[in-house]
Parts: C-alpha cells; structure tokens; sequence
C-alpha cells in the first residue's frame, strides 16, 4: 500500500527542506512565501494556484521551468502535474515560465556537497536540507545535474492537486454542491450527473478564492500518467521540422549577427581593421566586444565571411597554452598543499600498501573535451529603452537575467528572458557568455532585433570544456581478493571555475574533482580516494555528467586491473565488495542480461564497468570483437536503479543516450590546445559516435531504491570503462589514456 | 588522330618526333607512378574496397573516408548514401579542408579493376598498358583522360590545403604519351 | 536566380556561392533545414534537389539544378510522410535538431533503396551525425518507414 500524505501548502511552497526539518538553516526565510510570478500579467478573469499552473477562459497552462535541451525535461514536468491535475496534454499549453526566484533548484546544491547518495546519516539528510536552502535562498533557477526529477516530483504534483482541488472548491462554489461528489477528468470537473464543467470555463470563479491548502496525491497504483509509456510533447514538431530553436527565431527588421573572438582563449583583442569587412556585400556594421568582434550584417553567411576578413589584432592567451604543458602541470599537482579533499580514507591504506609483496601502479589521463551541441550558441535579442527580450536556448535564466540587465545599464525586472528549446547542451548552456555577446551587440544597436549566431568553428574553439585530468593508483591483491585501492585524481575544478563566472562563491573542497569515485558503495579493507586540485588553467564546466564523466573510467579501470591481478571475476569480485543493495541488483541485472561468464567467443571480449552518480547506480557490460578493421563494440548492457521509472520510453532514450556519448567521447574525442587555441574547430576532428560504430544497446532500469532520481547523465560514467575493459578483455591490452582511437582502431 | 595526339603532346619536348626509348620510357613510367600511388589519387582507386580513403588529409595514416560511408556496387553510393549527397556536381568551388570536394562532375570511384592502393609499381604498369584490365583504356585513352577529367584536373589543385602529387595534368599527360611512345615498358 | 522549393517559385539575389542553407533558412525565412557545422560533417542541413538528398551547407546557390523540397515540404503534422510518421511512433528526437536532416536522409534513401540491409541503412545514416545519441530509434525507424513505404 501506498503512503497517503498530507502536505500543507505552506510546505509545498518552501520546498520539500521543511519536511526534512532542515530548520537550523535560516528559518526567517522559511517564513516569506515565495512570489508567484504568473501573478504580474494575470489577465481579469484569469486564475493562478501556484507558479506551475495557470487557467484562463482560453486554455489550462502548465509551467515546466527546467529547460529541455532534448532529455525530455518538458514532457516529464508536464506529466506530473497533469497526474494530479487530470488533463491531457495535447489539450493544454506547456510554457517555460519567466525568470523567478520561484522556480529555484532544491537538490542540486547537494551534488556539490561530499554527501554519498548512499549515505541516510543525519549529516546526509542535514546537507539535502541545506541545498534547498540554498536552492531557495539564491533563486538558484538551474536545469542540470540530473535534478528536474528529484526536484520536481512532489512539487509538480502538488501543484497540479492543488489546482485540481481549487477547481473542484470553484465548482462547488458555483453549483452549491459539495466539494465531496465532484470529481475530475481531462481537464474538466464532472458534476454527479456527468455534466462536465470544463476548467477553463471555471477560472473566473477559481481566482475569486483562495488555492486550497491540503491536498492528497495519489498513490502510484492510481496513477494514468506517470510510470506508462508517454509520447513526449515534442516529438511532432521535431519530426517535421516545426520545433523552434534559438537559431530559428525570426522578427520582423531583425538583422543578422554573428561574433568571432580569440581563439587564444582569454586572450582579448587591442585592435581590429575591419575596413575590408566592411565593404563587403550585406555588412551592416562591425563592432568592438569583449574579446573580439562583432559583424552585423542581412544575413548569417555574409557575416560569416566578413568576420573572417577583420584583422583582429590578437593578445596571446594567460594560460598554459600548450596541451603538453597542461598535462605537465595536471601530473604537477599530486602535492600536499594542492590536496583538495580525501572523503574516502577507509583502513590503511599505507600499511596495507607496504606490507604488500606486489604493489600494482597505474597511471590514466583523460583529456578536455568539448559539448559542441548540434545548435550552435545562438541568441535573439532586442533592446528598447526600458526593456531587453532574450529569446534563447538556457538552463540558467536567472543568472542570465542578471548579467543582461549589467551589461545593458538596466534593471533584471526590465530583462525578459524568453526560454526556447535548445539543440542539445549537454553543459554548454550552464553558460551565458553568448548572451553577453549579444547583449554588447544590442547595446551598440538598440531597437533593433539581432540574432545572432556563432560559426561551428566559434562554438567549438570557445567551449569551456570538461577538464582533463590525472590519476595515479596504486593496489594490492591477496587471496583472490582486492586488499587496497588507493586513488590520487588531480584535476582544475569544474566547480570554482563555473561558480566564478556566475558571480558565486566556491567554498571548500571541489567534489567534482573525485565524484563518482570517492563515493562508491565498495567496501575494501583500504580504500582512499584523495583529489588534489589543478590551479586553474582554460576556464572549464561541467559536462555531460560531470566530474564522474572521467573518475568513471579512472575508478573502473583500475578496479579491473586489480581484479584481474587478483584472478577474480570482475563481476563477482565488485559483488562481494558491494555492500549496497540497490547497487548490487543493476550489477546482478547486467550480469544477467549480458550472460556474464558464458564464453564470449573467439576473438570477443566482454567488459563490465559501475557507477554511482546523481544517485543512481549504474552498471554496464561492453561486448568487443577484435577484427581486421578493428575493434568493433558489438552490443552494451545497461542497468540502472532510479527509483521509479515515470517514463519508460524516454528513460531508455536517456540511458542509452547517456552510453552512446560516454563511448563516442571515449573512443573518438579530445580537445587539446596550441597557444591557448583548440585544435579542434569542427566535427571532422571531433566526432564523437556515429551510427554505424553504434552497438546495440539493451537497457533495464530497476525500481528498488526509495529515492527517485534523474536519469539524464548516469548512463554516461561506466561506459568508457566497460569499453576500456572489454579490450582488454578482448585483446590483452590495456589503455590508460583516452581516447582510446590514440591506440586502437575501432571497425 | 591517336598519332596526332601523341605527337602534340610530345611536342615541344626534346623527344618530339623521334622513336621514344624504353630507358626514357621507364623514367617516365617511374614519374607516373609516382602520381599514381599518390594518395590524391589512391584515395579513389581503391578496387574491390567499399570505403575510399582520407590520406593526406591530416586524419593520420591509413584512415578511411570518414562517416561511414560505402561505395556499394554502384561505386556511386546509391544503394546507400550517395556521394553527391556531399560531393555537389559543382564547377570552380574551392571547399576549405574538411569540407567535401566538388567538382564539375558526378562524384564516383573509379572501376574496381583499376585499383592502385598499395599497388606496386610493376603491378600498375602492368594494368595500365591491359586494356582487359584498366576498363578498357588505350594508352592514347588515358592520356586522353588526364586532360579531359575534372577529377584530374582536381586531384592535381584541391585547394584547402589538401596534398596533391608531383606535377601537373598536362606533365602527366606527356609522361603517358611518352611511356605510349615507347611501348608501354614495364620493369 | 530562381529557386523552386516545396513547389513554390522564389526569385531571390544572393551571391552565386552563398551555399542554399543560408538561402533557405535567412533569404526565405525556411528554417527546417539547421546550420550545424558548414563543411557536411553533421548532415543537419539535408534537403532534397530532385528527390536526392544533398546537404544544403554545401550546394552553392548558383548551382542548384532542380527542385528543393526541404522537411517542410516533406510532409507536415497533418499530413505526414511515412518515414516522419515512423520518426514520430518511435519518438526518434530527443533535442531534436539533427532530425530534421536524419529524416531528409531517410526519406531519400528508401526512394532509392526500398529494401535495405542492416548495413545499407547504417551506411546511409552515418553522415549525420546526432549528438544526443538517438542511433537505435533511427536504426528502427528506418526499418519500420521500410516496410510502411511496401505497404508491408
């Protein structure tokens, strides 16, 4: 059975950290109710319950605040309001929703914090509790870290019952029937006698009372929506090219921009001629901007091409310029007072090291990499005298807002944030930087509508990409068992770099230097994970994962290396080190899939790899063929424990998603630098994985665990391990620097 | 006419007219081997291989063409992706490196039979004087074809960057004449 | 220069090499076809001239020699081609940006290949490239476009 809970709307609004009793945080700030921001342009007649819902005569409007950059963010936000709401969802508008302090992240915060999601401690619950603080304190209005399903579980619902129930006291207000024989369905409420009121034509009637403050949600059994196969709301549109993406906005008057800065990134620019630019046909006007220029012209390639013919007198870049030399400080680093944290220091390790016969060192690096989403940054903006609109791709509207209104000399409340699907991001929209290009732009061209696009080369040589990094391991093995894991990871932080260029503080240890391996439920004798960080170099972010995008690959590796020096079965040994159920179960349910132990075959080889990050355990196994033209990655397994699936067919698509970008980065991709410059300016040299090197993918999600978790990015650790691991398996070599493609041919 | 033609094209050399040597025959041959085991032209003449090739094009040694793409029986790519899907039948484009190649042409590979990729030199001469095994060429045919094929003509001034072999079409075109002139010898 | 897109006739004035995407999409206000890279590695930019598919980034507009249909006059929502239809019923798209050019592809690879093989449709879809991973769904996409298109 199923828990019936109570939730008063006073705790719906300040978030799920009062019912954790987080209360030595600040409790003044509990106290304030939030703002609805749908009240400011609540047409008469109009009624709004909460910030995630909105009802006029025309039509029911659900906000879904956290952006969808392709992982179906829209479509699942929806589908838990309309669980509780009772409408269909071709029946209603979705909206984004503006900029406002409402719409703050309650969990993602934590990612930041050295909490194991394993861990139920009262410090672990303490430390949730604060990142809703925080979440609420700053506006912290952020899509990412695998937070819209956590985050929103329970308050879309809520807000969606609450609407309902409101309606029902609306319907009853006006019938004089009582609330208790009304009942809902797509999106209308039905009288005794089936007559059928339908939501919108109570609206009027709803705005002239109060929301009602307790509502039940239903139990999961009950549910119509949620934990069935969905079709995402977007599939049309993007099926015949109607979606409207940043890049595609059009206005009347708009001209068309795009902006070209140095390539040595931080660099900066002391001059430019841009006389022949200028005389070319379309130009509109060269300008100054931070970094470099910009060309304005009456169409995209024309500005394209001018920009190419500004001679741009160029500063060379700050920062250690050459990849060779960033690697040279990155193996710099495994000092004492570089060391940033050590959250796992179980045993002794030390002890256990010296008094071992054989010590087994390994060295890996992983490389920068890139997002280079499909849409390159792009931006629609218009400034008037008292109001600047953004349209654009963001997972950051808040801090977008902000910098806006300082670049523009306006207030935030002046700045209108228009949210658009955004042509993948997988990071790269944690980012304004092309906002602020293009708000220079506007400043120099006011009441004009700019869209302004960057070249592919542009994005992909001004990335702020996943940094790359160093570990060093050493283990020991003894009686068929792993005695010692001892791993060093030095890298720049993600963390302190990205909060810096948003204005915030990075307080305290980077854990995303050591994420997804300090934190896994492995329970050897001596074990010690210890992060050390790089002095900053190329500014960097978070990425498709984050910092478990590479510690997956470092940790599992190595982890193979020992098991195999042990003469363990890989599978078998991390289940007797496990001492956590629910990860147990997705490395039991990959083994299972994937036939684990039977004979792979003549020249095959498989490979299994875990991790556990966002909360979720994941498992995969990589099956390889050696042959003429190479490796050949046959067929992934994957298994991952979420909690509840609310959406088996998009869970699939994330997860497999997820592994198809943790192999093609793994096999194919590296940015390196020369002078501060990427190498790589376009996807010849940066493919990531095309179709016909894509396996088969068989995907399995497991509902064992109490918390639901998001499954956009922990498809994406194990990967490149298991593939690590099943060429191994496979060929007996084993690759400690990626991407492997440096050392193996893939068929 | 193929007399004449021989006689143009070697005219203005110091052979002009005269009975062409094996030796100068065989340095001739040496020369156009040397553009005919240049990857600019090895790229294409891969025989019974479904991919082409991207030598010279700095995605390292012994890479095939990228994306995946097959040649399929047609050599055109119909029964799958095209090749002028990226190769656009174009005259006078110059594309920057990376970018696809166009010619005023339709793009394809050359016949199977005449595969020169990793060819040595005497297993070339040999196909190249057979016309059972070079589709059916006269020698005064593949000169005919140096001087009249785009891809040619493009094989020797890609642009972007891109390596070409030694020489020029027209140089080409004598050398053939010449080695023609002598018999066609081979080592 | 004329151009013939969807069935319509424009005449626009643009430079002879101004590749036809930025005719398309900023000359004539068609923004189905996506700029993704400009040198024919991503393939995000596929329409079709006469049935072929060619992506558009590279087609200078002085060389166009037939009619363009593009996504948008390919099908539309109500009215969709088989193999939009099967991009739909398999919920193809995540971010969805590719797809415009992936379904272009497919369209004219099964005019011209009724009957793939497995191999033939991963030669034929590998030129486009799809950041978010959607690789499986077009692999069944395809499959299931196929078959719909011989009336199986």
């Amino acid at each position: 059975m199923g828990r019936v809970r109570t939730i008063a709307r006073r705790s719906f609004l300040v978030g799920s950290a009062a019912i954790l009793g987080g209360v030595a945080f600040g409790t003044y700030l509990y106290k304030r109710e939030v703002e609805n921001p749908l009240e400011a342009d609540l047409a008469p007649g109009a009624a709004t319950f909460n910030p995630f819902v909105k009802i006029d005569g025309e039509a029911v409007t659900l906000i879904t605040p956290r952006a969808d950059v392709g992982q179906g963010a829209y479509s699942i936000q929806a589908h838990l309001i309309a669980e509780e709401l009772d409408v269909d969802l071709d029946s209603v508008r979705i909206e984004p929703g503006p900029p406002s302090p409402a719409y703050y992240n309650g969990v993602v915060a934590a990612e930041c914090m050295p909490i194991a999601a394993t861990s139920d401690s009262f410090m672990a619950r303490t430390g949730r509790g604060a990142s809703d603080v925080v979440g609420k304190l700053i506006g912290l209005q952020l899509t990412g870290g695998s937070s819209t399903v956590p985050d929103m579980y329970e308050r879309l619902r809520v807000a969606g019952a609450v609407a309902r129930e409101t309606l029902i006291a609306a319907a009853a207000k006006q019938t004089g029937l009582p609330a208790s024989e009304l009942r809902t369905e797509q999106g209308a409420v039905l009288l005794p006698d089936e007559t059928r009121l339908a939501y919108t034509d109570l609206a009027a009637v709803a705005a002239e009372i109060t929301p009602v403050d307790e509502v039940t949600l239903r139990d999961p059994p009950d549910w119509r929506h949620l934990g069935k196969p969905h079709m995402r709301t977007d599939m049309m549109a993007k099926s015949t090219g109607t979606q409207t993406y940043g890049i595609d906005m059009t206005m009347d008057g708009m001209v068309f921009a795009t902006t070209r800065t140095n390539p040595a990134l931080g660099g900066g620019i002391v001059g430019f001629d841009a006389s022949e630019a200028e005389a070319m046909r379309g130009i509109k006007a060269v300008l100054p901007i931070s970094g470099g220029i910009a060309v304005v012209a009456d169409n995209t390639w024309r500005a394209f091409q001018a920009a190419q013919a500004v001679a741009c007198d160029w500063v060379p870049t700050p920062y250690i310029g050459e990849t060779e030399k960033q690697f040279e400080e990155v193996a710099g680093s495994f000092t004492e007072d570089r060391q940033d944290s050590r959250f796992k220091d179980e045993g002794d390790v030390l002890a256990a090291l010296d008094a071992a016969e054989d010590v087994l060192e390994a060295e890996y690096r992983i490389p920068y990499l890139a997002h280079a989403p499909l849409e390159p940054m792009s931006a629609m903006v218009k400034l008037a005298e008292d109001r600047l609109d953004i349209w654009t791709g963001t997972q950051i509207p808040r801090f977008m807002q902000m910098s806006a209104a300082e670049i523009a000399g306006l207030d935030k409340e002046q700045v209108h944030i228009h949210v658009l699907v955004s042509g993948g991001s997988f990071g790269r929209r944690l980012e304004d930087d092309y906002v602020r290009q293009a708000v220079e732009i506007a400043v120099q061209m006011p009441d004009t509508p700019i869209k302004m696009v960057w070249s592919r080369e542009e994005d992909m040589t001004h990335d702020f990409p996943r940094p790359l990094a160093i570990a060093r391991a050493r283990g020991a093995v003894s009686d068929g068992a792993v005695q010692a894991f001892d791993l060093s990871i030095a890298a720049p932080s993600v963390t302190a770099s990205s909060l810096a260029r948003l204005g915030q503080p990075a307080i305290g240890p980077d854990v995303a230097i050591v994420a997804g391996a300090w934190d896994q439920p492995f329970q050897i004798p001596n074990y010690r994970v210890t992060g050390y960080r790089v002095p900053p170099m190329v500014p960097v972010s978070s990425w498709r994962s984050v910092g478990a995008s590479g510690n997956g690959f470092l940790h599992e590796s190595f982890m193979d290396e020992l098991c195999h020096a042990a003469g363990v079965d890989p599978l078998e040994e991390r289940l007797r080190l496990c001492w956590h159920d629910s990860s147990r179960k997705v490395l039991e349910a990959v083994g299972e899939m994937s036939d684990w132990g039977s004979d792979p075959g003549p020249g095959r080889g498989r490979g299994i790899a875990f991790t556990l990050a966002f909360g979720v355990p994941t498992a995969q196994v990589c099956e390889v063929t050696q042959t003429e033209d190479g490796i050949r990655i046959d067929k992934v397994y994957v298994a991952a424990e979420v909690g509840r699936v609310l959406d088996p067919v998009n869970f699939e698509a994330q997860l497999a998603g997820g592994v198809i970008w943790g192999l093609g980065h793994a096999m194919n991709c590296e940015i390196t630098y020369e002078g501060g410059v990427a190498q790589q300016d376009n996807y010849h040299a940066y493919e990531g994985l095309r179709l016909h090197q894509t396996p088969q993918i068989e995907v399995r999600g497991l509902e064992n665990g109490d918390q639901i978790r998001g499954i956009g990015e922990p498809g994406v650790p194990p990967a490149a391990p298991a593939l690590g691991n099943a060429i191994f398996a496979a060929t007996g070599t084993r690759i400690r620097a990626l991407p492997f493609s440096r050392q193996v041919d893939f068929a | 006419m193929r007399p004449v033609l021989f006689a143009l094209l070697i005219a203005g050399t110091p052979l002009a007219a005269q009975n062409v040597s094996r030796e100068e025959g065989l340095a001739a041959w040496e020369r156009i081997y040397a553009v005919a085991s240049h990857p600019r032209c090895t790229n294409c003449h891969v025989g019974a291989q479904e991919e082409p090739m991207w030598e010279g094009l700095s995605y390292g040694r012994g890479t095939a063409h990228g994306i995946g793409v097959k040649a399929d029986e047609s050599r055109i790519g119909a029964e799958s992706m095209p090749c002028r899907t990226c190769h656009v039948t174009a005259a006078g484009r110059e594309t920057p490196a990376h970018a696809p190649a166009q010619i005023d042409d339709a793009w394809r590979l050359p016949p199977v039979e005449l595969d020169w990729l990793g060819e040595s030199s005497a297993a070339l001469c040999a196909q190249l004087r057979d016309p059972e095994r070079n589709d059916g060429h006269e020698i005064t045919d593949l000169v005919d074809h140096l001087t009249s094929s785009p891809f040619v003509a493009w094989g020797f001034a890609p642009g972007g960057g891109r390596s070409t072999p030694p020489g020029s079409p027209v140089e080409m075109a004598r050398d053939v004449a010449l080695w023609g002139g002598a018999g066609a010898p081979c080592k | 220069m004329n151009l013939t897109v969807n069935g319509k006739q424009h005449e626009v004035d643009v430079e002879d090499d101004m590749p036809l995407l930025w005719v398309l999409r900023d000359e004539l206000g068609i923004t189905g076809p996506k700029y993704g890279c400009g040198i024919a590695q991503c393939g995000a930019c596929t329409v079709h001239v006469d049935g072929i598919a060619v992506r558009s980034c590279q087609l200078a507009a002085a060389d166009v020699d037939g009619e363009i249909t593009t996504i948008e006059g390919l099908g539309t929502p109500d009215a969709l081609h088989a193999v939009q239809a099967a991009w739909v019923e398999h919920q193809v798209a995540q971010c969805g940006y590719c797809q415009s050019g992936q379904i272009m592809q497919a369209a004219s690879f099964l005019d011209l290949n009724p009957e793939p093989t497995d191999d033939q449709i991963d030669a034929a879809m590998s030129g486009n490239l799809c950041r978010c991973g959607t690789y499986p769904r077009i692999r069944a996409a395809v499959k299931t476009a196929a078959s719909r298109l011989q009336g199986v």
